[in-house]
């Protein structure tokens, strides 16, 4: 179960969003974020769902890989669609018990708001699918770099969150493992109330917490022995290009931002 | 002590990412009966589905298909069931020392014992018991298991399992990464433990050298499924299939099966060095050579 977040991990490819620029496809997945939001009917909804599906198909990750990256949320998805279904009131009564009454208005925006964690996850999830840490870094490097003038230290900044991103998939293998390891001695991380619960957590992160600073101090000395001393004066070997690639994604998402406000405002003009 | 086996599996297949294009059957229909007392040992290549293997004893791992029985009894019959086999079964991991985050050593080995509900008595006779096993004293007891040689902290995690006094100890690569006179101490604890107790030990081992010296049964995996199951004089006299599989017999082994073949009149039924010294010492009073 837990092996089965994929956050932050790269999947190898050549496709047409692959190669696209990193500092392109951080801006995109910002705005995207936004664009999410400013949805306010099921058109644009829908029109944002269709292009999340054309994004990940063209981006050649396999379908099933999504899915299983998608399962972590299920709960969340499914406990908000709950609150809207039984919370927002208004239009037809559908079912009626006890205290509960679902309305048509419920399901709608119970839907709603399942689509758009959906989209919202499936889409953004891509930035870290389709872009190696490397370049991630350098992208963010690059589009912080005017923080400079101000004395941010935008290199470290940047280093820190590649390999944050880098070390996700491998803690995540750690915790499985250390679980292992302690239920095999009887730990019982299932039943229990709350506070149990918390305590059950000790055995799980005390010995993962001493097995990240092990490997924080591993990792500095390894990035020493190859020299590493900051960004000052570092030069990168790969220059980053626009390209008309990203060209092409810029013009599709002002379509895409076209279109949602359009679908959100004038439905009738556009029937 | 009855016939029954201790473990016992039926077709037992896992399968990992089951439903994706990944999926792989980490072993596949595994039918195996182990028997109270013995010293079992896997061997097989890396990857040949080992861990995998063991972690059904215990129910860390849920078969995809086929059924595992611990004493009789099925362990995935109930939830009861399942939480009964963790304690009949301790398994201990690769790498066991990562597992330690108490504040004592005590307090670690406890872990375990106050896990099957045992009170503070019964806990304390139990950590002193496993403690004394792996050579841990009352001084060490009180430290803190951070503070520990890498060794040290193996032998006091392989009590941690120790203390849940399980009927069947498992251990995965026990030895691996340790020095050799950490080796003999850990290989010496398994065999004393295993001696005084009269518990069944089953172990995981990459050291042809090590099984030798300590196992009554070898069982070989490879690629997911059993290849072989015997004595150890069984197993490593197919020397060419065990290599075919990525194995190989100990060196002392090859040292006199090299002999016979230079046509000196040696039995190569030599495991171990031990069973090498005494081969050499009885070849040099045959010919009249006194020490
Ligand atoms: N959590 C997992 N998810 C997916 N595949 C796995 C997982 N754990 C193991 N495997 C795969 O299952 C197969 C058997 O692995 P297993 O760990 O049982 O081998 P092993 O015999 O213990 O090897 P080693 O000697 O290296 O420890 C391998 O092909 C491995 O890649
Ligand atoms: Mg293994």
């Amino acid at each position: 179960m837990i092996r089965d977040i994929t956050i932050g991990q790269y999947f190898f490819g050549k496709s047409f969003i692959h190669k696209m620029d990193a500092r392109m496809k951080i801006l995109i997945s910002l705005f995207f974020i936004i664009l999410i939001f400013l949805c306010k009917n099921f058109f644009s909804l829908g029109l944002v769902a269709a292009f999340t599906v054309f994004i990940l198909s063209i981006s050649k990750i396999p379908f099933k890989l999504i899915l299983k990256s998608l399962k972590p949320i299920i709960i969340i998805v499914v406990f908000t669609a709950f609150l809207n279904l039984f919370y927002t009131k208004g239009g037809k009564t559908l079912y009626e018990f006890w205290v509960f009454e679902i309305t048509l208005k419920g399901v709608y925006s119970a839907i709603f708001m399942a689509v758009r964690i959906i989209c919202l996850v499936a889409g953004t999830s891509l930035l870290t699918y389709t872009t190696t840490p490397t370049s991630l870094t350098n992208a963010i490097e690059s589009l912080l770099s005017p923080l400079k003038r101000l004395h941010v230290d935008v290199h470290t900044f940047a280093m820190m969150m590649t390999l944050a991103l880098r070390f996700i998939p491998t803690l995540i293998e750690e915790i499985d493992r250390i679980m292992s390891a302690q239920k095999a001695r009887g730990a019982d991380l299932e039943s229990g109330g709350l506070v149990k619960r918390a305590r059950a957590l000790i055995p799980i992160f005390i010995p993962l917490f001493v097995s990240a600073f092990r490997r924080a101090y591993e990792l500095a000395y390894a990035m020493e022995c190859r020299c590493y001393n900051g960004g000052k004066g570092r030069t990168s070997m790969k220059k980053m290009h626009f390209t008309y690639r990203d060209g092409v994604a810029f013009a599709v998402i002002a379509l895409l931002t076209a279109g949602i406000f359009i679908l959100n405002f004038n439905i009738r003009a556009v029937i | 002590m009855s016939s029954e086996p201790i473990i016992r599996t039926e077709n037992l297949t896992h399968l990992y990412s089951e439903g994706l294009s990944s999926e792989v059957a980490a072993i596949h229909n595994i039918n195996i009966e182990i028997m109270q007392g013995e010293i079992l040992a896997i061997i097989g290549h890396t990857g040949s589905g080992k861990s995998t293997l063991i972690q059904h004893f215990n129910g860390l791992l849920k078969p995809s298909t086929g059924r595992v029985f611990v004493d009789g009894k099925d362990i995935w019959e109930s939830k009861q069931a399942t939480r009964e086999s963790r304690f009949k079964v301790g398994l201990c991991f690769q790498y066991p020392e990562y597992q330690l985050f108490e504040e004592s050593v005590y307090k670690d080995i406890a872990f375990g014992p106050k896990n099957m509900g045992l009170d503070e008595n019964e806990t304390g006779i139990r950590v002193r018991r496993a403690a004394a096993f792996v050579g841990v004293d009352d001084d060490m007891l009180e430290r803190s298991p951070f503070d520990l040689s890498g060794g040290e902290k193996r032998r006091v995690a392989i009590a941690g399992v120790m203390a849940m006094e399980p009927k069947v100890l498992v251990l995965d690569e026990p030895t691996s990464g340790l020095d050799p006179r950490g080796r003999d101490m850990v290989l010496d604890l398994i065999g004393n433990y295993r001696r005084q107790t009269g518990n069944t030990v089953i172990l995981v081992s990459h050291s042809m050298e090590d099984v030798a010296r300590l196992a009554t049964k070898v069982l070989v995996m490879n690629d997911s499924q059993i290849a072989m199951c015997g004595s150890v004089e069984q197993v490593y006299s197919q020397g060419t299939l065990l290599y075919e599989m990525g194995l190989n017999v100990p060196q002392i082994t090859r040292i006199f099966m090299g002999l016979r073949s230079h046509g000196i009149d040696v039995n190569d039924g030599v495991f171990t060095v031990e069973q090498g010294r005494n081969e050499i010492a009885r070849l040099l009073k045959s010919r009249g050579v006194q020490k």
